[in-house]
């Protein structure tokens, strides 16, 4: 992503964003509410054309074609459920719609077990209650196989516990498999779970470290974990091995903040 | 969780090849357990609505017979004739408005959520909504086909004397040809903004121009001579024709559609699926508040305010001031409504009959409530709002009786340019029709009702009537119209018998006095 600025209309919501990730990465895009956060992620998943700039991503400009959705999910906002159908049948539906699966992926019923939906398996998405519906929404991204996981505020209705579980299989077991994430979230802890570099919007702009001012606890708490690892020109050169990358960033919770 | 989770990730590479839109949908649909009585509450809504359609038809099909021909002499017949086609092709313009804005492609929500962003075939997703618009648009084209014939049945001049059967299925091909063509325009115009504008801008001008001309014939008897010279030249030839055209034209665009189909973008469609689901939904419940939530959020998307002072009013008055102030903001739909005030008359002069009298009545109501609701989205925000009553610290009932200034006003104003145009084009004879349009307050105590009805609770059982389960929410709009309904009373009953008499002239200020200032009493607090 090159100079992109998007708008709706005459309201400009990103300005001159640029964004390089790696394969195997995992980016957090942190900000205040309607900084632009979920306007990227549309920018990157094509359903959005920035007014300026370019967008690149695996390798072309958005394609909207049956390669590009067999590479990338998007777990953007809370899905509409068919009537009727299941939890467990949901995610089956998932995956024929991606057949053939080539590449890594989870079975149904291991989804069900690690999403906490053993004892709802067999309930309609329109009964469980909203964390259980977005563990769900999640889950049917794992379902089927892919490359990009673009997700928007992901940690929406969960608890902490499932926060933390979240980003370990995001950070280790999606990227580890060749998995790249870019999400947009509020919850820093989570970022820094998963492993995240972490990408600050403010006013539409990607934030450097010296033009920051940090007047507020949470824009505190976002200069706190942003050290190395907020950046928004990222070194191709260290996108070479995605376990670098890694390395560079933070892998567990500030102990500090653990303690909040 | 990690190391279990690594123990059973696994990297599939299953044999199965593609799996095709129609097995995915026999997947969801063997899986979809409908009720009885869905299908019950569906074929009940069906017939019923069957019936109301065909009683509303049964005036201007008449028009076929040989009897409407012997009235085709006199002016009346004529006006009626030029206004109805005038109303058809307006209504055909309106249709494909409505069908842009759901769509016209457009898939359900459900499917747009799990069906669109995968590597399925994207024509094979959208064939079925394809297929429906379609269906819809040939069954709409058709009848307004048969329509047009049916206002020009008394000019027309067959060689044997009655009507050819071959005539009336050429108007309905005709028709349908000239929907399909339209439609299938308006999917192919569906992925630009642009292009969308422009199919808006095409349909309102053919909207306003038809509209206009229907009126000018009011006045002008040239109009007339003109077009029932024109109905009177048509021949079998003609007909042909114009089915054939239309026909061919419809083939190319649906061709065309097809093929745009294979690369739909997913942009489009997930933007309508959205728009048009909760758009459904809303007027499936009627939601009026989410409706009017998705104008105003497709209009301000986008927009920059200016920030302006609060008056030096009363603090009642301040809060009221703030539906003034959006009115002024964005009068556009206000106009729009303004200007469909003629809609009533037009009606009057196409009608005849026993529907004569009950369309304008409708329509009179409608209307003037949906005037009335532009002035009332405080209202239907704050309603019933403890924290904000208390975040507010002034009084509901003076809140409410504020509120009810601007919604009285817009009622009462529509009705009184409503009923001068229908007295001055004759459709309703005597000089003290406008008078009746103090039966606006009246109908702004219902348009306030309905505004500030609560929110749709889907769980929430009502009572089992004849016509299916019947939750309190639907019953309590109803109920919102009912006491429009009451208010204006004297009005629609005089528009009914065609005979506005001194006593319903004094009625109305007092009925309508009397329904609002009950409502107020009864809303004034917490209650609906």
């Amino acid at each position: 992503m090159r100079g992109v600025k998007a708008a709706y209309g005459s309201v400009v919501v990103l300005e001159d964003i640029d964004l390089t990730v790696s394969a195997g990465e995992v980016v957090a895009l942190t900000g205040v509410n309607g900084v632009g956060k979920s306007t990227l992620l549309s920018c990157l998943a094509g359903f959005l054309s920035p007014a300026e700039g370019t967008v690149n991503v695996l390798g072309g400009p958005p394609r909207d074609n049956a390669a590009f959705w067999r590479a990338v999910a998007v777990v953007a906002d809370q899905p509409t459920w068919y009537p009727g159908l299941t939890a467990r049948e949901l995610l089956e539906l998932v995956r024929m719609t991606h057949r053939p699966l080539t590449g890594w992926c989870l079975p149904p019923d291991d989804l069900i077990e690690i999403f906490g939906l053993t004892a709802r398996a067999d309930a309609s998405p329109l009964s469980l209650s909203s964390g259980q519906r977005q563990r769900l929404s999640l889950a049917a991204a794992l379902a089927r196989p892919s490359r990009l996981l673009l997700l928007d505020e992901p940690e929406q209705s969960l608890d902490a516990d499932f926060r933390q579980e979240l980003a370990v299989l995001l950070g280790e077991e999606y990227v580890s498999n060749g998995g790249t994430v870019v999400m947009a979230t509020h919850d820093h802890e989570f970022a820094v779970a998963a492993g995240a570099r972490i990408m600050l919007l403010s006013d539409g702009r990607a934030v450097e470290p010296d033009d920051f001012e940090a007047d507020d606890d949470e824009y505190a708490e976002y200069d706190e974990g942003r050290d190395a690892t907020l950046s928004t020109e990222y070194d191709d050169a260290r996108g070479e091995d995605p376990d670098d990358d890694l390395a560079g960033s933070p892998e567990a919770p500030d102990p500090a903040r653990q303690d909040r | 969780m990690t190391a279990g989770t690594a123990a059973r990730a696994r990297d599939h590479t299953l044999g199965e090849g593609v799996t095709s839109v129609s097995a995915l949908r026999s997947f969801i649909g063997k899986r979809r357990r409908r009720s009885w009585i869905d299908l019950y509450s569906l074929g009940f809504g069906l017939v019923v609505a069957g019936i109301y359609l065909a009683d509303i038809l049964a005036s201007p099909l008449h028009r076929l017979s040989s009897q409407a021909a012997r009235a085709a002499a006199t002016h009346a017949a004529a006006l009626q004739a030029v206004t109805g086609a005038g109303l058809v092709i307006g209504a055909g313009a309106g249709l494909l408005l409505l069908a842009q804005a759901l769509g016209p492609l457009v898939l359900s929500p459900a499917d747009s959520s799990w069906l669109l962003l995968t590597p399925l075939s994207r024509r094979g997703i959208l064939r079925r909504p394809a297929l429906g618009a379609a269906v819809a648009a040939t069954l709409a084209g058709a009848l307004l086909g048969v329509l047009a014939l049916a206002m020009a049945g008394p000019y027309l001049r067959p060689a044997g004397g009655s009507l050819p059967a071959s005539w009336l299925a050429l108007s309905a091909v005709a028709g349908a040809g000239c929907s399909l063509a339209a439609v299938a325009a308006e999917a192919l115009a569906q992925p630009t903004e642009r292009a969308r504008s422009w199919v808006r801008v095409c349909c309102g001008f053919l909207a306003v121009i038809a509209l206009a001309g229907a009126l000018a014939a009011q006045e002008w008897t040239a109009i007339t001579r003109a077009v029932t010279a024109v109905f009177a030249g048509l021949s079998t030839t003609d007909f042909t024709t114009a089915a054939i055209a239309a026909a061919a034209v419809a083939c190319l665009a649906w061709l065309l559609l097809w093929r745009a189909m294979a690369s739909f973008p997913a942009a489009a469609l997930r933007a309508g699926s959205a728009r048009s689901g909760r758009a459904l939904l809303a007027a499936g419940v009627l939601n009026f508040s989410l409706l009017f939530w998705i104008a105003e959020d497709n209009h301000w998307r986008g927009r920059l305010l200016r920030s302006r002072p609060w008056p030096e009013l009363s603090p009642a008055m301040t809060l009221a001031w703030a539906d003034w102030r959006r009115i002024r903001r964005r009068p556009g739909p206000l106009a729009v409504i303004t200007v469909a005030s003629v809609f009533p008359a037009l009606l009057g002069a196409a009608f005849t009959g026993r529907a004569h009298g009950i369309l304008i009545a409708a329509g009179l109501v409608a209307g003037a409530m949906a005037a009335g609701l532009q002035g009332t989205t405080g209202a239907r925000r704050d309603m019933d709002s403890a924290v904000l009553r208390r975040l507010l610290g002034v009084e509901p009932a003076r809140v409410l009786a504020a509120r009810t200034v601007l919604p009285a006003l817009l009622c009462t104003a529509w009705l009184a340019i409503a009923l001068t145009v229908l007295s001055a084009v004759g459709a309703l004879g005597g000089w003290q029709w406008p008078l009746l349009c103090l039966a606006g307050p009246g109908v702004a105590a219902g348009v306030l009702r309905l505004a500030r009805t609560a929110p749709v609770d889907p769980s929430d059982r009502g009572p089992d009537l004849p016509m299916g389960n019947t939750p309190p929410w639907m019953i309590s709009r109803i109920i919102s119209v009912a006491v429009a309904a009451i208010g204006s009373y004297p009005l629609l009953a005089a528009v009914a018998h065609g005979h506005a008499g001194a006593g319903r002239v004094v009625a109305q200020p007092l009925v309508s006095a009397v329904v609002l200032g009950v409502y107020l009493m009864i809303a004034g607090g917490t209650g609906r």
